[in-house]
């Protein structure tokens, strides 16, 4: 047994098996982890050297290591060799075998040792560890990377980018297809970003729309910098590939209800600013009324001013349909939408209004085949045609008689409704930010209210479309909606 | 020293508010004639044609001028008759009266000199005597 405490905690340092020679050949003691080493239990194996070289030693090394063995048990010489010993699974493991001479010069011995230092593959071990750290990095935060090898006219893909792209293992990428792993509208934008890159060196980190082999389009952030040879030339692009198409897609959804949110808000302020100034100039007038009735003593004077409050009443009462309508349009109350013909809606609004369009001789021409049917609630249309037909009648020019043009079209995949006229105009200049605006009016007709155009850019906005104008005095009026 | 105002003007679209106006002056014998336009634009047409047949009694010795109004509203108004006021050889109080109790209107107005002061609507009786008054003691 082993006394020496110091050498104990070398050896347990080490991590080594050993043997103690024993004075019966045919008793060895083997160290605990000897065995533990191998996988054995002590009941399993007999801790002798026929045993050993029986049934533990690889073949390749059984003879010199018996010879080595005696050679050491019978004239004490030290040897050193590799041993591959046989361990409980079957496999064999590689050893390093050592006796007493190896030992640190401080520890002396009477005993004779046989040292068995486990060799382990250290480095390779390193680099599949390094090799699995990595592969969970990419796939638990899907990056790929590549590479773009400009001298070789190459690219490069680890197993991720491909995973991401939807390509298969054995894809071979190549930079003649690059255009086809970004979506069409991102192309140009990677262009220049590669360009960029490979021209003068200018590295990226963007997001960017991509599309996979099975033209799935998604976001992703692309990374790349540029790789140079010793002659600091530009070799190449190294980078990443990120999905972050969910998050993209989140925050997207996100910016657009904080979107819809400030156009509500905006709304519900200026509906506020709205009902507050149009209900003061009522409010402002009967209470000038009573001053006077009070101030006044001829009784008879007094009577036709309670008159007055009739009709101060009665634009009162204008005022809040008006305002109803309005908060009506913003709750869609009892709306649906559903498909709209256009044609339809408009022989509807012309039939209605048929005598104003006769008496003033108005042309009205319409061309919807671009854009037949659109989801929309059917009355909103038909309140957005009357509008915009009368507005154009009612200010036509005094020289000629009104021709009004109604044309749909698609741009963008947003749908358009156009409505131009031959009118007298609206000057711009002066009222581009008051057109569609309460009470306004810019014309000296009576009729003129300065409501409809209000109405309808809020039936408009209430179903997410905008509307614009453009008009030059003299010539005409365009409107134009987008759905 | 006192005099009875000969003429002032009411710059306003509000059909019903002039119309009690017209009566309390009537009533107070705030001034022998007033003139109405109902918007800037006709009140402007009629000081610049009188830029060319100057007539004093056809001047207005005050002049109450609404903000919100269609076809040119007051501000433009104010702007285009600062250009021309001097030329009119007569003094002429401007106070805007306005149902707009939004204190960017009000700073803005303050600001401009040809504006006396902002008059918020409902305005009393009693502020119409003193705008009537403070102009006959001049």
């Amino acid at each position: 047994m082993l006394q020496n405490e110091l050498f104990n905690n070398v050896i347990h340092d080490f991590n080594a098996g050993y043997w103690e020679l024993h004075s019966d050949p045919d008793r060895e003691v083997w160290s605990d982890k000897f065995y533990e080493n191998l996988d054995y239990k002590k009941s399993e194996i007999q801790s002798t050297i026929d045993y050993f070289l029986k049934h533990l030693i690889h073949n390749d090394d059984n003879e010199t290591f018996r010879d080595n063995f005696l050679n050491y048990r019978r004239n004490s010489i030290n040897f050193k060799q590799h041993v591959k010993i046989r361990a409980a699974d079957g496999n064999y493991k590689l050893f390093r075998c050592a006796t007493n001479d190896q030992l640190p010069v401080n520890i002396k011995s009477e005993t004779s040792f046989v040292f068995f230092i486990e060799i382990k593959l250290e480095p390779e071990e390193d680099i599949s560890k390094d090799n699995f750290y990595y592969k969970e990095t990419a796939q638990m935060t899907s990056t790929g990377s590549w590479y773009v090898d400009f001298q070789e006219r190459k690219s490069y893909w680890d197993f991720e980018t491909r995973r991401i792209l939807e390509y298969p293992d054995d894809y071979v990428p190549s930079l003649k297809d690059s255009a086809k792993y970004y979506a069409k509208e991102s192309r140009q934008q990677a262009a220049d970003l590669f360009f960029n890159c490979a021209m003068v060196g200018t590295p990226f980190n963007t997001e960017i729309k991509m599309m996979t082999a099975n033209n799935r389009e998604f976001w992703g952030k692309a990374i790349g910098k540029p790789v140079y040879n010793k002659n600091k030339e530009i070799v190449g692009i190294r980078g990443v590939f990120q999905d972050i198409d969910e998050v993209k897609r989140k925050e997207i959804r996100l910016q657009k209800s904080i979107d819809i949110i400030a156009s509500q808000n905006s709304r519900l302020f200026n509906f506020a600013h709205i009902v507050s100034h149009n209900l003061r100039s009522h409010t402002s007038n009967l209470s000038l009324l009573v001053q006077l009735i009070e101030d006044i003593t001829d009784p008879k004077e007094k009577i036709d001013l309670i008159k007055e409050i009739k009709e101060i009443s009665l634009s009162l009462n204008t005022t809040i349909e008006h305002l109803n309508e309005i908060v009506a349009i913003h709750t869609n109350i009892g709306q649906e939408k559903k498909p709209v013909k256009f044609k339809e809606a408009l022989k509807l609004v012309t039939h209605g209004i048929g005598r104003m369009i006769s008496t003033s001789k108005a042309m009205i021409k319409s061309d919807f085949s671009e854009l037949d049917t659109i989801d929309y609630i059917p009355a909103y249309l038909e309140s957005i045609l009357l509008n915009l037909i009368t507005n154009a009648i009612k200010y036509k020019h005094p020289d000629r008689d009104p021709v009004i043009e109604i044309k749909t079209f698609i741009k963008n995949n947003i749908g358009y409704l156009k409505i131009s006229d031959n009118g007298i105009g609206i000057d711009m200049k002066l009222f581009k930010d008051k057109i569609f605006g309460m009470y306004k009016t810019f014309h000296y007709n009576s009729d003129a209210v300065g409501i409809g155009l209000f109405l309808t850019k809020n039936q408009v906005e209430s179903l997410n479309g905008k509307i614009s104008v453009d008009s030059e005095v003299n010539k005409g009026t365009s409107f134009i909606i987008e759905f | 020293m006192n005099h009875e105002i000969g003429l002032a003007c009411i710059i306003d679209d509000d059909k019903m508010y002039v119309n009690l106006v017209k009566r309390i002056v009537e009533a107070k014998h705030l001034c022998k004639n007033l003139m109405v336009f109902k918007n800037g634009m006709d009140a402007l047409n009629y000081f610049e044609a009188l830029l060319t047949s100057l007539d004093k009694n056809t001047i207005p010795e005050i002049i109450f001028l609404d903000l919100n109004m269609p076809i040119m509203d007051g501000w433009e108004f104010l702007e285009k008759f600062t250009k021309i006021k001097n030329k009119l050889g007569k003094t002429i109080v401007l106070y805007i009266v306005s149902s707009s109790i939004n204190p960017v209107d009000i700073e803005r107005a303050k600001g401009i000199n040809t504006v006396k002061d902002y008059l918020i609507k409902p305005v009393t009786i009693e502020e119409l005597e003193a705008v009537f008054l403070n102009k006959a003691q001049e």
